[in-house]
Order: structure tokens, then sequence, then C-alpha cells
């Protein structure tokens, strides 16, 4: 089957590995993810703070360009690109004028059909099916992931509807069962990690990824799960400072879901880049004997 | 913040309210200071207001107070708040309204860092319709070290400095830095989109 996909600004960057790992594991699952043409930014977090106007025309454009490939879903792997295209598609039902006004501008038009989904709900329902488990060829046993959810899978700007418990979600808890990791119950699953305020609000950011780093090592985490590269980022690039600056002593790896999904179908590390994580993410994997 | 006493202004406050109102699309009036919202807020603490505070402040019609917050500036639109309102009051867009309202009203940002940031963002996305890390970077990280060097603010400057190379170095390192630049091909529909938004602002 083949479904559209976004990969984003970052995908396309710092977190390149993230990208080439979901076209290996979507391809074992049957799905053959078809890139958007010329897709642009979708401006981020950023546009909304500062115009309205932009914040929601930057994702039309790519909603146009989805819409008429004709493919009925679209996946979005970056919680940030997911959250802006779903508010961009629900504004743009509910007001036709501002519709029309951007529709002008655009080759092609905005029709609101394409169905978006996040990994997670791609993932999730196949983990429930059993579907997930029946592919997997090596159990991830002894991996104890921290699920972290961060802001934007479960929390929206306008009324939009989740497909989980918002303060307690557990599609990726179900995907890591499925897996036969052995994820944890914590607090700190869906609470914010400072996103770009670690560029431009340090200390701020330290002291949220602080909280999220106590709880998960207090609970015996041995690594982080995520969906979104922002969050990976974050947790991944600036653990060395936060653990400096705190006294923390333990060092999580932070993988991407579909590095997970992918180590428990048989998909070699060095395939999938495992060896780009700023915290060595291969040396857990070779202790519990799952490499 | 040490707020001075407050006082109810109906001139100002129903201008201030309207505004906010419209601009931001939420129903301030339906805020009965529950706080919530505040238990949630991970910036709150920080910032010396929660979110119910700064939407009394607005109700208040104290618009100094209100257009000039540390909450505009730190609130990470994490939508904690606005999630568990039982009034559905997403206050995230309350401050997005608020800081384009300051900028507009040239008041300096509490924390000029995160406006620079936004609007460097932005700006890199309107030149080739991608955002290019290294571009975007070195016009946030130039904006914000003339802003500094204004202020004589050095220490600031080399040790921003420092922590960037420490971490360029290490994503260098692990092949986590791209030089290469992505242009969109529709750039003149991107460069249509952000001249209409500008026509709008105005
Ligand atoms: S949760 Fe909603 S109603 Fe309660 S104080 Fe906050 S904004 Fe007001
Ligand atoms: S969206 Fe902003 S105001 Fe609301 S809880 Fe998050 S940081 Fe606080």
């Amino acid at each position: 089957m083949e479904i559209a996909y976004y990969p984003g600004c970052s995908l396309h960057a710092s977190s390149e590995l993230y990208d080439i790992q979901n076209k290996m594991v979507f391809r074992q699952l049957g799905l053959e993810l078809k890139e958007l043409d010329d897709w642009n930014c979708c401006g981020a977090t950023s546009a909304s703070k500062t115009d309205e106007f932009l914040s929601i025309a930057l994702p039309a454009r790519n909603l146009g360009i989805a819409d008429a490939s004709g493919l009925s879903d679209i996946v979005i792997p970056c919680s940030s690109c997911y959250s802006r295209m779903l508010v961009s598609q629900k504004r743009l039902a509910e007001d036709p004028s501002l519709r029309a006004v951007i529709n002008a501008e655009l080759a092609r038009k905005v029709e609101g059909k394409i169905r978006i989904l996040s990994i997670l709900e791609v993932l999730a329902p196949r983990a429930k099916s059993g579907e997930l488990g029946e592919k997997v060829k090596r159990k991830l046993e002894g991996l104890r992931p921290a699920c972290y959810y961060g802001c934007l899978l479960t929390r929206f700007p306008s009324d939009i509807s989740v497909p989980d418990d918002v303060e307690n979600p557990q599609g990726m808890e179900n995907v890591c069962t499925a897996l036969g990791a052995k994820p944890l119950e914590w607090g700190y699953k869906t609470d914010c990690c400072g996103a770009s305020a670690v560029v431009n609000d340090a200390d701020q950011s330290l002291s949220l990824m602080y909280k999220i780093m106590k709880d998960a090592v207090a609970r015996g985490a041995n690594c982080f799960v995520t969906t979104c590269p922002m969050c990976q980022m974050n947790l991944d690039a600036y653990q060395d400072r936060v653990g400096e600056k705190y006294g923390i002593g333990a060092r999580l790896p932070v993988y991407f879901l579909t590095e997970l999904v992918g180590l428990a179908m048989g998909i070699g590390p060095g395939e999938m880049q495992i060896d780009r994580h700023f915290v060595d993410a291969v040396g857990l994997l070779k202790e519990l004997k799952l490499l | 913040m040490s707020s001075p006493v407050l006082e109810f202004k109906p001139e100002q406050a129903s201008l201030l309210l309207r505004e906010v109102m419209e601009r931001s699309g939420q129903n301030l009036l339906g805020c009965y200071q529950c706080r919530r919202c505040a238990a949630g807020c991970p910036v709150g603490e920080e910032s010396g207001l929660t979110p119910d505070r700064l939407i009394r402040l607005i109700l208040l019609g104290e618009r100094e107070e209100a257009l000039n917050n540390l909450l505009v500036w730190k609130c990470l639109a994490c939508y904690t708040c606005g999630t568990r309102c039982p009034n559905n009051i997403q206050t995230a867009r309350i401050t997005e309204a608020l800081k384009q309202m300051s900028k507009e009203a040239h008041i300096k940002p509490l924390v000029p860092s995160v406006g620079a940031f936004h609007d460097a963002f932005a700006k890199s996305v309107s030149h080739l319709g991608r955002v290019h890390e290294l571009e975007f970077m070195a016009l946030y990280e130039f904006k914000i070290a003339a802003d500094r060097a204004r202020r004589g603010e050095w220490k600031a400057i080399v040790g921003e400095m420092k922590e960037q190379a420490r971490l360029g170095l290490t994503m260098m390192k692990k092949k986590r830095m791209h030089m290469g630049l992505e242009k969109v091909k529709g750039l003149s529909e991107v460069k249509h989109i952000y001249k209409k938004a500008k026509e709008k602002g105005r």
C-alpha cells in the first residue's frame, strides 16, 4: 500500500537517520512511503508565534500537494509538523473564506480530504491487531524504555480529537510491548522538554529536561523512546549538559520508535545508522545481547 | 513579577479584551479562575505569572502588564493549560496574540532571544521554502550577539559561542550537521504566501 509522507526539514537535516529508518521499517510493514513532491517547511511553532496567516498558509501548500497526490493517508513523523498540518486542515475546513484566499495562491488547492497520521497512529493499531508481533524476529528483552510523547502528539491548540488518553497515553507502550520490551510507567511522558527554548531560553529548557531525566532514571528506565525528532534531539544532544548541571550520572540512549521496530524485525543497526545518536545507543543493545 | 495594585478600568478593559479575544480566538470571559491551568504550566514558576493571572490582567484592562511580562515570552506552546482548562481556553493562543501585539507596539521583548529566534526561523523559511539549520542558526546567533554587544554583555556572548561550538562539534562527529541547501521549486508560491501575510498584517 502506498502512503503519502511528509518528512519535514529536520528529517532532511540533523535527523536524517530517522528518515532512513522510517522508509525501511514501513517497507517491511508493506507500506511504501511516497514523499510529497516539492514540500515546504510547515513554519513550525515559530510561524504561529510571529504571524497567524503564515502559520495556516505554509502547511496549506503541503496539504494541497498531498490532496493532489490522490492518496488517502499521509504520515508525518515530526510532532510539530503533524500538529501544524492538522491545525491548518481543521482551520481551513471551518473557514471557507480563508481557504479561498489561500487557495488563490496555490497551484495545487487544498481540498481537505487527506487523512493526517502520526507514526504512532500507523504503528499502534498494528501492535493491537497482532500484526507487529508476528513480524518480530528478535524480542527486545531487557529493554526498559520510558516512552516519551512530549507535547504535540496529544495536545493541540484547537479542538482536535486525540486517539489516545491525553494525560496517560499508551500507544507507544503497546508498540514496545509487542516488540518484547518492558516499557515502564512514569510521570513525565507528556511533559514539555522545552523544544526550541533549549536554544533561546536554555536554563528553562534544561530544568524541564532535568525533571524528565530524573523521573526516568529513578523508575529504572534504561532508555527513552520517542517519535518526535525535536524531542529526540533535545533529550539526546543536551543530556550531557543536563547531567553535568544537575548531577545525574546516568546516560540513557534516546531511540526513535521506528528504530526499535526495525531492530525487532531484524534490520541491522548499521543500515538504520543507529551510531548517529549523541548518547551511545549501540552499547546498551550489545549489553542486552540484542545485537 | 511585582504587580501594582490592580484597578478595574472599564474603557481600557473592553478595548484590550476585545482585541485579545479577536486575535486569539479565545473566550477569556469564560475563565472562572479555577487555576487548573496554573498547576500544569511548566514555566509558571519562573515567569512569576500563570495563565489565569495573565487572563485576569487582560480582564482588568492592564494593557502594559499584559503586553510586557515573562509568561508572554517564556510560554512554550505546550498546550497543557488549554487541554486541562474546563472552559477550553488555550492560553498559548493568547500569548501568541500578545507577542504580536507587543511587537506592533514596539515594546522590547523581555526575553529578546525568544523573539529573535522565531523571527530568524520565519525569515529562513522565506529564503528557500525549507529551513536550513545552519543558515537559520547563523541568522539567530548573529542577531542575539549584536543585541548583546549593544548592551555590552560580552560574557554572555562568549558563553553562547562556547556552548554552540560544543554542540556543533558533536553534531559534526555524529554526522548530524548538513551543509547542503534544499530549495523548494515552487518558491514563488511560498514568497506569495509571505507577501499576503505582510499585507494582512498591515
Ligand atoms: S483553567 Fe481555564 S478557567 Fe481555570 S483558571 Fe485557567 S484559564 Fe481560567
Ligand atoms: S502553553 Fe504556555 S501558558 Fe500554557 S501551560 Fe504551556 S507554557 Fe504555560
